[in-house]
């Protein structure tokens, strides 16, 4: 092709881009000229004579229930009163508005009976944030008001009475630490880019309530609904229904949660009850605690500061988040590491003079006469810190550290609840890491006896009874058995999970069996205050100090099985500042299982 | 010295119609954005202020683009591109998320949008690409060297996420490789490509049963295309206004509302009650949403005003091009008239629910600094290629 062909040719299509540009701004000043023009006078009218207003129906929150259908988290209707500031909205700057509802609050406080709960800044906020949602001046509106509102001449266009559903805690206390609560949800700059119509209004802020949120949540619905000048509604056709949360079903017992609780209501500790067959946790209790209704909808500030800083710290869920010196409770372990290793066997005695040469440093027993010669059996019955040391340095502080972990210590349980703590099982390897030192005798004696460097927590210390009951199956403490939709069908259920055999043999397994048998059963045994009529149960005792050298503390350990043959139940508690674990939590596991075996009236009595 | 004396005089051949459609769009801006945010009582209120700092900005850039000979950018256009895309690299590791998209750079404390740097880029590349000099006008580069070269700068931006600024790409390659001579039918069968996915994108958000999706396949598609959620609702409620009219397709309605009501002459400079700010997310109003104000405020009058300045521009633009001196020229004008063409007619169809709302500002009276000084850089281009058309 000639040059001066290309180029005309290149020109025309250069107009046939122009004229396809030209076209579509003309299509364009068409549709600006039909729906300014024409159709106009529609939205001018839309504007005049009616509002559209968006209603939002909250879903209903999933609630949540015990093993045997008993509900721990419900939902409350809460009568609210909602202005509609988009309704209300005032020529001008937005200042005019935030007064225009000021100016209401006020005419409407002596008809409501109260102040409200909000204040300029909120109004400003809402403005800024959440716009489109009605803003809830007064929450929790009593049957006098709502009919004082119902009767009043007031101006009420954008004002309307809102029933939102509210998260109760009909058990109050109980299980607190597990349910967590809900408190109104933040929304982040992020949502803000979308349509935050349908986000929650709560959200879950801690526990099975935050883990669970997006399941329990929901989806919020809306309708529209078109509002004359005199307040009328004209139609009110659903537009979009809420779709309700799903149930949680708990693998907890609710009558026994609430022993538990009692058993350590006046101290600070946390208790453990597992079923040892599925790993099912029938009670999680920790003290002191908090009533999580008193956070809903908001915490009050004077509330939140006082349980923060209170030094026993409620907030805080001991059983699975913190976590202790396991003390002589640990000493089952080192027995099987020991019987396991092929080191000793059950008939191993060790002369106990009441102290254990480390070197040239005595280690003093607890029995500072001394326990004479001491079998296995004797040895765990009596904790004797001499034979375990013994039997400790004979297998080795690795044969220990294996054992250990082989029962789930030094790991997350894997229950699912925030903060789940691995605890530490100290190898010599993690102490060249941490101190920079090496791993020597005296190391592996209070490893053996469960000092030292080693951490659990109480739910890990339940696991291992539950697992030397069961005789060797570790199984992941279930705390949620499933989850059911609003017609009771399931929609997933949580199978029982064994995370692995402890490789021991089961004579090793009977003979630690048999000496924490008289642990309890035995009249010498440290564990005997625990004891109940009828029913043999096995255990073991800790006590194990902590706090500055100056003003030394004790926790009080205990864990127990019971009943012995075919355990049905496996419990851990600790108790801080305790006298040690025989004196102090025997009792109070007495009183625990008393409860759960139905031998003590509903006062807490035992009857004759 | 002298040369710069020179094109100083160049000046006087500037295409004057056009800069008075440019200022003229500009304080139209500036007004209505000063009448979206005059309502607002926090920081936004003096975006005008900044506005008109950046208009000024870009019309130095104008002038200083208008002087300069655009051939000499045939030696920095790869470099650009280059630049443009280690940036668009760098927005998605450290770029300033905002809203939910990684789509600025913050810069000396001003936030940058390379996904604008990177449309002139592309335009820049394109333009050399195609007009060969060794005037080898057969010659072309095959059409998918150059798809390619825009591919990855679009893939990138959708990647920030931003699909409507990506897709602008589609438009601006391929009116470039028609003015350029590229043969018709090879070129038609990309634009059909990219339609027809365009398409199944739309068929798998309203359609899904038909393609034979199942939610599952759904999920994984639109994860491969880096579609979001809210892109998703906006095309639902594009495609089924009645979907969901309380979230996204209020807001649809009530732009609708807004510029419907301004009726034939509005309801005055700063008296628009429906109040764009109350029920658009705060961030969009004085941006992507601006002609909604114009409509309310100034009526039919206004906004067909409005419209008639991109008509303008797009005129002498393409007039421009057809009087170039040389084939880059052309290409070059051809390529900036349809970025700028493209921004300016989907935003406005969004705002009164002719297209699907995807967030690309109106040019020239959005507010957005990058945005502002690009175009007027671009602009500036085209009067670069009209000072030394030919027959002077």
């Amino acid at each position: 092709m000639p040059h001066g062909e290309t180029i005309q040719h290149e020109l025309s299509r250069i107009r046939l881009i122009l004229a396809l540009m030209a076209g579509l701004l003309v299509l364009l000043v068409g549709f600006l000229f039909d729906l300014q023009v024409v159709r106009g006078h529609e939205f001018e009218e839309s504007l005049h004579q009616q509002s559209l207003r968006r209603v939002r129906l909250p879903a209903t929150r999933g609630r949540i229930f015990d093993r045997n259908n008993v509900c721990l988290a419900d939902n409350q209707p809460c009568y609210c009163l909602a202005f509609y500031l988009e309704e209300i909205r005032k020529p001008g700057k937005w200042k005019n508005t935030v007064a225009e509802v000021q100016q209401r609050i006020q005419m409407l406080t002596a008809l409501v009976g109260r102040k409200p709960a909000i204040t300029e800044d909120d109004i400003w906020i809402h403005i800024r944030r959440r716009l489109p949602l009605p803003l809830v001046a007064w929450r929790s509106l009593d049957p006098a008001a709502l009919a004082r509102l119902s009767e009043t001449s007031c101006d009420m266009t954008g004002v309307e009475v809102y029933v939102e559903p509210n998260r109760s805690y009909p058990n109050n206390e109980l299980a607190a630490h597990l349910l967590g609560y809900v408190g109104k949800a933040d929304f982040s700059e992020d949502d803000m880019a979308g349509y935050q119509y349908y986000l929650p209004e709560m959200d879950g802020k801690m526990g099975l309530e935050r883990k669970f949120d997006s399941v329990m949540a929901g989806v919020a619905g809306g309708r529209l609904v078109r509002i004359d000048a005199t307040g009328y509604k004209h139609e009110e056709q659903i537009e979009r229904e809420p779709r309700p949360g799903a149930n949680v079903i708990l693998a907890l017992d609710s009558r026994i949660q609430c022993l538990a609780e009692s058993a350590i209501r006046d101290v600070p500790g946390a208790v453990v009850v597992l079923d040892p067959n599925t790993g099912d946790v029938l009670a999680l209790a920790s003290s002191p605690t908090f009533n999580p209704n008193q956070f809903v909808p908001i915490v009050p500030k004077a509330l939140w500061d006082r349980l923060n800083t209170d030094p026993a710290r409620p907030m805080l869920n001991k059983a699975v988040a913190e976590v202790y010196a396991p003390g002589s409770i640990f000493k089952p372990v080192t027995a099987l590491a020991a019987l396991n290793s092929g080191a000793v066997s059950a008939g191993t005695v060790v002369n106990c003079p009441g102290y254990y040469m480390i070197g040239s440093k005595p280690m003093r027993c607890w029995n500072s006469a001394g326990h004479g010669i001491v079998d296995l059996r004797h040895g765990i019955e009596q904790s004797c810190n001499v034979y375990f040391a013994t039997i400790g340095v004979k297998c080795g502080s690795e044969a220990i550290a294996d054992m250990a972990m082989q029962f789930g210590l030094g790991v997350k349980t894997g229950i699912g609840l925030d903060r789940d703590a691995p605890g530490l099982v100290p190898t010599p390897e993690w102490k060249r890491k941490a101190w920079h030192d090496e791993w020597r005798n005296g190391d592996t004696c209070n490893f053996s006896i469960g000092q030292g460097a080693l951490s659990v927590t109480p739910l890990q210390m339940a696991v291992v009874a539950a697992t030397l009951a069961n005789g060797g199956v570790v199984y992941r403490p279930r705390l949620v058995l499933g989850l059911r939709d609003v017609n009771g069908t399931a929609i997933t259920n949580y199978p029982v999970v064994e995370v692995r055999r402890v490789p021991v043999s089961s004579s090793a397994l009977h003979a630690v069996r048999q000496g924490m048998y008289d642990v309890v059963m035995a009249p010498t045994g440290t564990g005997k205050h625990a004891r109940i009529p009828d029913v043999e149960m096995a255990g073991k005792t800790g006590t194990a100090e902590y706090g500055e050298k100056e003003d030394r503390k004790k926790h009080g350990w205990m864990i127990l099985f019971a009943p012995y043959d075919r355990p049905r139940y496996a419990v851990a508690m600790v108790v801080d500042d305790a006298v040690s674990g025989g004196q102090t939590v025997g009792p109070r596991l007495h009183g625990l299982m008393m409860g759960i075996y139905g031998k003590t009236d509903a006062a807490g009595r035992e009857g004759g | 010295m002298s040369e710069g004396l020179s094109n100083l005089g160049l000046l006087r051949r500037m295409n004057w119609i056009m800069l008075v459609a440019v200022i003229g769009l500009i304080v139209t801006g500036v007004f209505f954005i000063y009448s979206a945010t005059s309502l607002r009582e926090d920081s936004t209120s003096d975006l005008f202020k900044k506005q008109i700092l950046w208009a000024l900005a870009g019309l130095v850039c104008y002038l200083g683009t208008a002087m300069m000979d655009y051939r000499k950018l045939r030696d920095v256009a790869w470099g650009f591109y280059v630049m443009a895309l280690v940036l668009l690299v760098a927005v998605l590791f450290f770029g300033t998320r905002i809203y939910g998209a990684k789509r600025w750079l913050m810069f000396l404390g001003v936030g940058i949008q390379p996904s604008e740097i990177a449309k002139l880029a592309v335009i820049l590349l394109g333009a050399c690409l195609l007009s060969p000099p060794a005037e080898k006008f057969d010659r072309l580069p095959s059409l998918w060297k150059l798809f390619m070269l825009a591919g990855i700068p679009m893939l990138l931006v959708i990647k920030e996420p931003d699909l409507g600024s990506g897709l602008v790409f589609l438009p601006m390659v391929a009116a470039m490789l028609y003015a350029a001579g590229a043969a018709v039918k090879p070129l038609a069968m990309v634009i059909g490509g990219g339609v027809l996915a365009v398409m199944l994108v739309l068929a798998a958000v309203a359609l899904p049963e038909r393609l034979g999706m199942t939610p599952e396949h759904q999920e994984t598609f639109f994860q491969t295309i880096h579609l979001s959620d809210y892109q998703r609702q906006r095309i639902e409620v594009f495609l089924q206004p009645g979907k969901d009219p309380m979230g996204s397709g209020w807001n649809k309605r009530q732009s609708e509302i807004a510029v419907g009501s301004g009726g034939l002459t509005g309801k005055g400079f700063l008296k628009g009650t429906q109040n764009i700010l109350g029920f658009l997310p705060r961030t969009v109003a004085p941006t992507d949403f601006i002609f909604s104000v114009i409509s309310e405020e100034k009526g039919f009058v206004g906004s067909a005003a409005v419209v008639v300045l991109y008509g303008i521009l797009a005129v002498c633009g393409l007039y421009a091009a057809m009087v170039a001196r040389d084939k880059m020229g052309r290409v070059l004008c051809v390529g900036i008239v349809t970025m700028i063409f493209t921004h300016a007619f989907v935003n406005m169809a969004m705002t009164i629910g002719v297209l699907p709302v995807v967030g690309i500002p109106l040019p020239l009276v959005s507010y957005g600094g990058t945005f502002m000084v690009i175009t007027l850089f671009a602009l500036g281009l085209i009067q670069s290629v009209y000072v030394r058309r030919q027959g002077l």
